[in-house]
């Protein structure tokens, strides 16, 4: 089933970008590389890895393994609105209905085996635990190896290095199943082209920082977490510069949407998943998210000649990694540079992410007077959408900052 | 000139005119029924008749309240939360913390001192705490609706009810009639289970009320056993309430249009 979603997508904007070659069409080649990647990891051509958000895929990548963190098939499910026949699979099996719907979703995926059987596993501590026990199930249900990277919350020499070692643990154990080693070769350009990828993010995140914002309220949806997939690689090199080139091409020819930025928001971690006009809702009160918290660069360039330490550096940097207070220290300059006017925290239902945290988000926001609304939603389940409440909730906050 | 506001709630539909200078011309509350169009009808038929006005004569029409999009007339729509804090302005001028229980949603709002909302919070997603659940619990105790606030004079124990979801309340409710408990005791329980759930919301938006003026909107704010359990649980003399607290958020609205109106000149 997935795989025919995945090929369907690939047949549809392939030949759309035909149409139109010299277009910039960012957005849909974005999509058409997930969608690509996709197939890959359905069609099992390759060496396939599940893992955690914060897994290292440039390395993976480099190591010839298609790999993917398992939230996204959780997110797939819901933005095609299947997630809730899978959703109910895990619940049969006796997950609680009030855990992680991102984890419960792809879990019943493998009851139901809808997901494709990896060649081993790689759980990362962070972001969440209640991820690292899901693929610790998959390991359980596939009978597969299952490797831990334990990412430290401080970023301290002895962090990184403590760290960098799992990396390189991690490179045997892969080179244990796939029967290659890694070639330093194809590390280092892996490594170059995420640095490339990088200077290409930070120029996005510079454009999309102009008053008023170039972006729209889909463009740069979820984007930081999704295109870490890719920035090994050639392909991941080319969206990032055709969002770059988008975004220059509105500014230059005047298509800032600025009628639709009478407020500017920062959403706070993922957003809906689900179709749900949140995003026109928020152009027709005239409000624009201009900065996701995820999307963010917080690591210095990768050096290839000290790939692991390099790379634990940037595993640790990344918001969920450290502890609150950082997140929060992150959260309060992504406020500054983008001039927000207020927050969306989504706080998904379950998420120890999302909601452990929102007193302290809050007030942190607060305190350099960025009010925030906490929404209590699902972001997978729309089973638990309570329509009428979250608009109340959303208008309301709007009429507020306005 | 003459404004109109109408905030169709999922208990009630209620409607207020006003004239240019605020005053009002007349009102209505109805019970908004399975069809929310017949009710925004009916209400607004009866704010017409009451006043002798003639619908032409309306200059603009805000809706609120959840049913607020449904209100084919209106010029624009707001919600309950910024029509609440219009209202309680001009009903009870100075207020800083306003609660409002509706139907199917409990607010906590803190308004700054010209009345605009800084801050607010909502109830989760389930019932309790809010109109709807102490409909269940009249239900439950064979009582009126409205006769639930004078229900817990006299009691004089500090039962505590261990659920605060309206099904298992309900049940909860059944069992203790069962065991002998009384009608006021289980009343007065009930009452303080609101106000601990109610003062935790306005906790989210002002953790230091001292010095802050407290009112309520809303139907609730007639049943005076919760208004007094509210304030003591939040440890203050008086929760001012206005003499028709359900209006509150209707009256907003037609400020709000008449506010409108005035702006575009």
């Amino acid at each position: 089933m997935m795989y025919e979603h995945f090929d369907n997508i690939v047949k549809g904007i392939t030949e759309k970008l035909n149409h139109d070659p010299d277009g910039i069409n960012a957005r849909k080649k974005y999509v058409l590389a997930i969608s690509k990647l996709g197939k890959k990891l359905y069609s099992r051509d390759e060496n396939i890895a599940w893992c955690g958000v914060t897994a290292p895929f440039d390395l993976l990548s480099a190591m010839g393994v298609t790999s993917c963190f398992v939230e996204f098939v959780g997110a797939m499910l819901s933005s095609t609105d299947t997630a809730g026949f899978f959703l109910e699979k895990a619940e049969d099996a006796g997950f609680a209905t009030d855990s992680c719907a991102y984890h419960r979703a792809v879990m019943g995926a493998v009851l139901e085996n809808a997901m494709p059987e990896p060649d081993f596993i790689i759980g990362t501590s962070s972001p969440c635990t209640a991820g690292l026990a899901i693929v610790e199930n998959f390991a359980h249900q596939y009978k597969k190896d299952f490797f831990i990277l334990n990412v430290p919350q401080n970023y301290t020499k002895d962090a990184v290095k403590y760290l960098a070692t799992q990396l390189e643990e991690m490179t045997r154990f892969v080179s244990d199943h796939t029967k290659r080693p890694l070639s330093k070769q194809r590390l280092s350009f892996a490594l170059e082209n995420f640095n490339t990828s990088t200077s290409l993010l930070k120029e996005i995140y510079d454009l999309a920082r102009t008053k008023p914002s170039p972006v729209d309220n889909k463009f740069l949806k979820d984007f930081g977490t999704v295109v870490a997939l890719l920035m090994g690689t050639k392909q991941g090199i080319d969206i990032c510069r055709a969002f770059k080139d988008e975004l220059a091409r509105r500014i230059k020819k005047g298509l800032h949407h600025a009628s639709k930025e009478k407020i500017r928001l920062m959403w706070i971690q993922n957003r809906i998943q689900y179709p749900f006009p949140i995003n026109e809702m928020l152009d027709d009160l005239g409000a624009k998210i201009v900065v996701d918290e995820l999307n963010n660069v917080t690591w210095e360039p990768m050096d290839p000649d000290n790939p692991f330490e390099s790379i634990a550096k940037r595993m640790i940097s990344i918001p969920f990694s450290m502890g609150t207070a950082e997140r929060i220290r992150q959260m309060q300059n992504l406020a500054k540079a983008y001039r927000i006017d207020g927050a969306i925290n989504p706080c998904h239902w379950g998420c120890r992410q999302g909601t452990g945290a929102r007193g302290l988000i809050s007030k942190g926001l607060k305190d350099i007077n960025v009010p925030v609304l906490n929404l209590e939603i699902d972001c997978v389940d729309s089973r638990n959408l309570a329509k009428g409440q979250i608009e109340t909730r959303v208008e309301a906050f709007i009429e507020m900052l306005s | 000139m003459i404004f109109l506001g109408i905030d169709i709630g999922s208990l009630s539909c209620d409607a207020v005119l006003i004239d240019e200078k605020k005053n009002i011309l007349s009102s209505s509350v109805i019970p908004t029924g399975v069809n929310n169009m017949e009710a925004i009808a009916r209400v607004k038929k009866n704010v017409l008749d009451a006043s002798g006005i003639m619908e032409k004569d309306i200059s603009s029409i805000i809706s609120t309240g959840y049913g607020r999009t449904r209100v084919k007339e209106r010029n624009g729509a707001v919600t309950e939360i910024t029509c609440h804090a219009k209202g309680i302005k001009h009903m009870i001028p100075g207020t800083r913390i306003l609660i409002d229980i509706g139907g199917q949603d409990s607010k906590a709002m803190r308004l700054d001192p010209d009345g605009n909302v800084v801050d607010f919070a909502m109830n989760d997603k389930c019932a309790a705490g809010t109109g709807r659940f102490l409909e269940a619990m009249a239900r439950a105790l064979e009582v009126d609706i409205n006769e639930l606030g004078q229900l817990d004079k006299g009691a004089t124990s500090d039962l505590v009810l261990s659920s605060m979801c309206t099904v298992f309340a309900e049940s909860e409710v059944v069992s203790l009639i069962a065991g002998g408990t009384g009608q006021k005791e289980i009343a007065k329980g009930l009452n303080r289970a609101i106000a601990a759930r109610t003062n935790s919301l306005v906790k989210r938006v002002a953790q230091d009320i001292s010095g802050l003026p407290v009112a309520m909107s809303g139907g609730v704010a007639r049943n005076k056993g919760v208004v007094k359990a509210i304030a003591r649980s939040m440890n203050i003399d008086k929760v001012h309430t206005p003499e028709t607290p359900d209006i509150t958020g209707a009256l907003g609205a037609a400020i709000i249009a008449l506010e409108k109106t005035l702006q575009k000149g």
